[in-house]
């Protein structure tokens, strides 16, 4: 294959973006995992705090703001956004490729003859938002493509594809 | 090519034995200052007697020997007393490797072994010592070239060798060894009911130790501590690997078995063997050998991995990079003088500041904030110790950016990174499975991205950290044909990489797809 000019080529982002609500998914999930539980220390120790060490105020207020609320906060504010810009899928002719992550990012790109099998999963808080992940496995775990955050009937029509696309592409 | 001799210059290092006898001889005369009594010449007289044989036999064996190499063999003729004749044919041979001892070193020779296949004992192999080092340097170059396809078909690899003993202490164990030693014996004390602790000696050791001079015993505890972490290292060495051996035992069945009082035997299968691993452990590395691992699927899951996948203990690198081939059933293993493209300044930079970021911040934070709790002496050690870590991060991120790189030779993919063990993997192009580019935000602003070559493997994938984005994509889609070609933009635009877009399907297809 010759080509027929010489920069080097760039791998575009993957054409299509994930359902707007999982926004919100990924938003109830901060509060759940990361900002919940850190306010609900910061708040335990201030309590205490007030209860019992009325002088440690003075410093503990500043440090558990700074470590606990603040990033809590940040990430409550940043990650759902941020994550909806970077997640993105595309089934290609020979291939599947989704990127993810927020901060650190991924792209992953595996052809259909390798896949193994494809999996459809819906949490309990994603059923609530009415999304679902679609999970392709293959034999290695570093060739493992997720897509989470697609609506449910678009992820059961991709699944599907991915499926008929693979024994096709076997055959 | 006519018989020849070995390299004069050997008479001098047979001579320098008589440096021991000498130095005993100034020591006693030293100590005693200059009045020697009969006893002590009897003594330096055996000694030097003893070692005036060594050169005598050194010398003479020197003077008797011969070597030439025809068309296809190697023959040494040597012998004072008795004659022989030692042929080896050129196409049996498997390895030649060098050696120096340090006086060798003083005096420009270098030892030079040939090994066939399947010598194990130190008897069957050739051992011309010695030869200049461009004679001999030469002469391995000569011996290699005959090392043709017949080791590549060659069902045994590799065998265990004595002499890799020399790097069982410069493996982890030497460290690890202290522990294990020390505990072995108090476990057998504990057995037959004895507290080591209670022992009048060990007690009376510890309170000794106390009222000592510290400036001598610390050092001898030292050193009595690296003796027994050399004997533990040696012992898990040959409790890990003697009767080790290598082999194809059918065509497509590669089985590894070792092991002193427990034997294990691992068989892999040809189509599962997805490529091979080259690992050299910082200490191992100072020291010129290497361990070798097989990237193979079905060996369990990582823990499992880890031990079954060892196919080498640590070795001389040139034997580990023969098994490497050997393994892989090449001819010439891919890891042999691999072309491997380096890695944009940047990453060094990356790498500066990830050690200052994890080793000089928190010695300056964590002593800084104890010191300015408890005491000044805290705050002067905290500034000096961070100090005093500089040179050691500059120089480990230097070496771990030097130690990058990438490549593709023949059917293998090619990575290589890390200074604490410097891995070299080599992967079958066909059995990559997957793609994947990992960056963060300052990778992206420094243009580099990682990229992961997916194996069917316990580990999974490996990584090719650091590589300038603009070429990462190129070099997947030519290591891997077809992965992904279809989701490439091959247009001229000298945008590094698009981290974010507008709307969906920003950038289709502009430029030529290639011909089809």
């Amino acid at each position: 294959m010759t080509m027929l000019n010489t920069s080097a080529p760039r791998l575009r982002p993957p054409r299509y973006r994930v359902d707007p609500s999982a926004r919100r998914w990924w938003t109830v999930q901060a509060l759940l995992t990361v900002t919940g539980p850190a306010f609900l220390v910061a708040l335990t120790m201030t309590t205490l705090s007030l209860l019992f060490f009325p002088g440690a105020l003075g410093w503990l207020g500043p440090l558990l703001l700074g470590v606990l609320v603040l990033p809590g906060l940040g990430y409550l504010l940043v990650m759902p956004p941020w994550r909806y810009r970077v997640h993105a899928w595309e089934l290609g002719e020979h291939a599947v490729y989704s990127a993810s992550g927020w901060f650190w990012q991924r792209r992953r790109i595996t052809p259909l003859t390798k896949v193994q099998t494809v999996d459809t999963v819906i949490g309990p808080i994603q059923r609530g938002f009415g999304l679902a992940t679609v999970i392709v496995t293959t034999a290695s775990t570093a060739g493992d493509v997720r897509i989470s955050g697609l609506a449910m009937d678009e992820a059961n029509e991709l699944a599907r594809r991915i499926g008929e696309a693979a024994a096709v592409e076997e055959a | 090519m006519d018989w020849r001799r070995l390299d004069p210059r050997m008479i001098a290092v047979h001579v320098s034995w008589l440096a021991a006898p000498a130095a005993s001889l100034l020591l006693t005369l030293l100590i005693s200052g200059g009045r020697l009594e009969l006893r002590s010449w009897l003594t330096l007289a055996g000694v030097t007697l003893g070692f005036l044989t060594f050169t005598t036999i050194g010398i003479a064996t020197w003077a008797k020997t011969r070597y030439r190499i025809t068309a296809d063999a190697v023959e040494v003729r040597t012998g004072m007393f008795i004659k022989t004749l030692r042929t080896v044919r050129l196409n049996r041979i498997r390895n030649v490797d060098l050696t120096a001892s340090p006086v060798h070193r003083i005096f420009g020779v270098t030892t030079l072994r040939i090994g066939t296949a399947g010598s194990n004992d130190t008897g069957s192999e050739i051992k011309l010592d010695a030869l200049s080092r461009t004679d001999a340097q030469a002469l391995r170059a000569e011996l290699l070239a005959h090392v043709t396809r017949a080791a590549a078909q060659d069902p045994v690899v590799s065998v265990m060798n004595p002499r890799w003993l020399r790097y069982a202490p410069l493996t982890f164990w030497v460290f690890g060894g202290v522990v294990l030693v020390l505990g072995l014996g108090y476990r057998a004390l504990e057995a037959i009911g004895i507290e080591a602790w209670r022992l009048p000696l060990v007690q009376q050791l510890a309170v000794e130790f106390g009222s000592s001079a510290l400036w001598l015993t610390i050092p001898l505890v030292l050193l009595a501590s690296t003796l027994l972490g050399v004997i533990g290292a040696l012992g898990l060495y040959l409790e890990n690997w003697w009767h080790y051996r290598l082999e194809w035992v059918s065509d497509h069945l590669l089985r590894v078995r070792r092991g002193l009082l427990t034997t294990r035997s691992v068989s892999i299968e040809r189509n599962r063997l997805f490529g091979v691993l080259l690992r050299e452990p910082l200490l191992l590395r100072a020291g010129g050998g290497a361990t070798v691992k097989v990237v193979a699927g079905g060996l369990g899951n990582e823990e499992q991995d880890s031990a079954r996948s060892a196919v080498l203990p640590p070795a001389p690198l040139p034997e580990a990079l023969r098994v490497t081939a050997g393994v892989l059933r090449e001819p010439v293993g891919p890891l042999v003088d691999p072309v491997l493209a380096g890695h944009p300044r940047v990453a060094l930079r990356r790498r500066i500041v990830r050690g200052l970021l994890f080793v000089t911040a928190p010695l300056l934070v964590v002593q800084g904030i104890l010191g300015w709790l408890l005491t000044d002496v805290l705050l002067h050690l905290a500034w000096s110790t961070a100090l005093a870590s500089l040179p050691f991060v500059l120089w480990f991120a230097r070496d771990a950016y030097r130690n990058l790189g990438h490549g593709l030779s023949g059917s293998y993919l090619l990575t290589r990174s890390g200074t604490f063990s410097r891995d070299t993997a080599a992967l079958r192009r066909d059995d990559v499975l997957s793609w994947t580019f990992t960056d963060s935000p300052f990778a992206r602003r420094a243009g580099v991205v990682t990229l992961t070559a997916a194996v069917a493997t316990a580990a999974g994938g490996y990584r090719v950290p650091d590589m300038a984005a603009a070429d990462s994509a190129g070099f997947a889609d030519r290591a891997v044909p077809g992965i992904l070609t279809e989701f490439l933009d091959r247009d001229a635009e000298g945008e590094q990489l698009p981290a974010e877009f507008a709307d969906c399907g920003a950038g289709g297809p502009v430029g030529a797809d290639g011909a089809r």
